[in-house]
């Protein structure tokens, strides 16, 4: 019996893709990678996608595969792409993508962080603060501190009913508010902020969230 | 099985020690048999504001520690016959010397003889402060019309919020007429509407407080006095009545109130 090839090259336009086997022996797979990567018929610089299917690979034998496959020289690996992800990796996308609720007032010294967008039912008290990887949306006043997007999501804006915050941030921009902002002090009521092209925060009318942040909304309905 | 209500801040000098001592009189005064708890444990006054500082021979330390028994400690207020006693801080140890278990211990066994048993808080968020809670079933807030009181209430009731006791209620202490009147100072709506608790009821300023404590004779003794009014009007509060809040504003100024205002326009 023949032995079955593990390791199969594709060429598309985007250039050159190793589809792994995700049923035989890892060890196996390494050596054929190894004898394809040194395979004399391969010329020039080419670069390489890696797809190694339902196999799951650790970040460790990413390193390693992409190891083997650059050693002859002439492989470049662009990417490594799998169809499997861990359970916590699973979980933490999850939650990153769910909205957390807080119904109460964060006063003055408290935190409140989520994983995903945050939604504040209460105020927001001076020298409270609220944080959340995703959006914050807070039925209340805001006048403390929010950071949203504090893993560096430079898509999420904070809006509040009532925005007299103190400290805005998103992402890594920090905007100190109230007295310097005119259009906060004037009208505070029904307000967002977003992280406008130039690299500053922006406050806007909420009703301008829709046409500012179109991926936002998730919920088609109104018909 | 009587109450313990622990009355806070968070900034020092809003009034906590006299708002203690006064509520504590009313208290006593309306017939009730109340217990007065200093936990600022070295750095006591509530005593001095009493009139009961030369009567002191042990002080809560000394219990917590075993050295004497709690109504040895206790020190009996001759005005009220058996109604009002005081259960003094220590002064010369710090405030680590007691531990909240200890402190909860010790408010069980008073509230099998007490009413009442109000617990003076000392100022800040640290060991005092967890002492002074743990044994309490109600808080009250005192804040003043400052923005750094308001400010240190809201951090309080943020922390009061996470203990396994009532939602506290809010005491606005020194309301300066004149000041409320003239917008310079917050007005009570605007504190109770930031802070979102309950009031329980508003002292207004009063200079008598000041001159009644240094003599060590609560100012709630008086009865015509309006600051007094307002402590006595708390204590039916939390007695259960429900009396209405007294009116801030001054309504139409006297005569040399318009006299004064001719000439300072």
């Amino acid at each position: 019996m023949s032995k079955q090839q593990v390791v199969t090259i594709k060429g598309t336009k985007d250039g050159l893709i190793l589809r792994l086997d995700d049923q035989c022996a890892y060890s196996d797979l390494l050596e054929e990678l190894g004898k394809k990567a040194q395979d004399p018929g391969l010329e020039g610089a080419v670069e390489v996608q890696i797809h190694t299917g339902s196999r799951y690979c650790s970040d460790q034998a990413a390193k390693e595969i992409i190891q083997i496959v650059q050693s002859a020289g002439h492989l470049r690996v662009s990417k490594i792409q799998s169809d499997v992800i861990t359970m916590e990796e699973c979980n933490h996308r999850v939650q990153e993508q769910q909205s957390e609720t807080y119904i109460g007032i964060v006063r003055s010294g408290q935190e409140v962080r989520a994983k995903g967008d945050l939604v504040v039912i209460g105020d927001v008290n001076p020298n409270g603060h609220v944080s959340a990887a995703g959006s914050i949306y807070i039925l209340g006043r805001l006048k403390g501190k929010a950071h949203a997007g504090n893993a560096g999501n430079r898509e999420a804006v904070i809006a509040a009913s009532w925005l007299e915050a103190t400290h805005l941030m998103i992402a890594d921009q920090m905007e100190t508010m109230t007295d310097e902002l005119a259009i906060l002090s004037e009208h505070p009521e029904m307000e967002c902020a977003y992280l406008h092209t130039n690299g500053f925060i922006a406050i806007d009318r909420l009703q301008d969230l829709r046409l500012l942040r179109p991926g936002l909304s998730t919920f088609k309905g109104g018909c | 099985m009587g109450e313990a209500i622990v009355i806070t801040s968070g900034k020092g000098g809003v009034g906590k020690t006299t708002s203690s001592a006064n509520l504590g009189t009313a208290l006593a005064l309306q017939g009730k048999k109340v217990c007065l708890v200093d936990t600022d444990i070295g750095l006591r006054n509530l005593d001095v504001i009493l009139g009961l500082e030369n009567r002191i021979i042990y002080d809560l330390v000394d219990v917590i520690e075993g050295r004497c028994r709690i109504q040895q400690a206790l020190v009996k207020d001759k005005r009220f016959e058996d109604r009002l006693f005081l259960l003094p801080a220590a002064q010369t140890t710090d405030k680590n010397a007691v531990t909240p278990e200890q402190m909860k211990d010790l408010i069980t066994e008073l509230k099998r003889d007490y009413d009442y048993i109000l617990i003076d808080c000392p100022a800040g968020i640290e060991q005092g402060y967890k002492n002074a809670v743990a044994g309490a079933d109600r808080a009250i807030v005192v804040t003043t019309p400052e923005i750094s009181a308001v400010r240190d209430a809201d951090r309080i009731i943020g922390l009061l919020e996470q203990e396994d006791i009532e939602p506290p209620k809010l005491i606005i202490n020194r309301i300066r007429r004149n000041l409320i009147n003239s917008g310079d100072t917050l007005d009570v709506n605007d504190i109770t509407t930031h802070l979102s608790i309950d009031l329980l009821g508003i002292v207004l300023d009063d200079e008598n407080v000041i001159s009644s404590s240094n003599k060590g004779e609560p100012v709630v003794m008086d009865p015509n006095n309006p600051a007094a009014l307002g402590y006595r009007n708390i204590a039916r509060r939390i007695l259960g009545e429900s009396v209405p809040l007294m009116s801030v504003d001054t309504g139409k100024p006297g005569f040399f109130g318009k006299l004064k205002s001719l000439f300072t326009k």
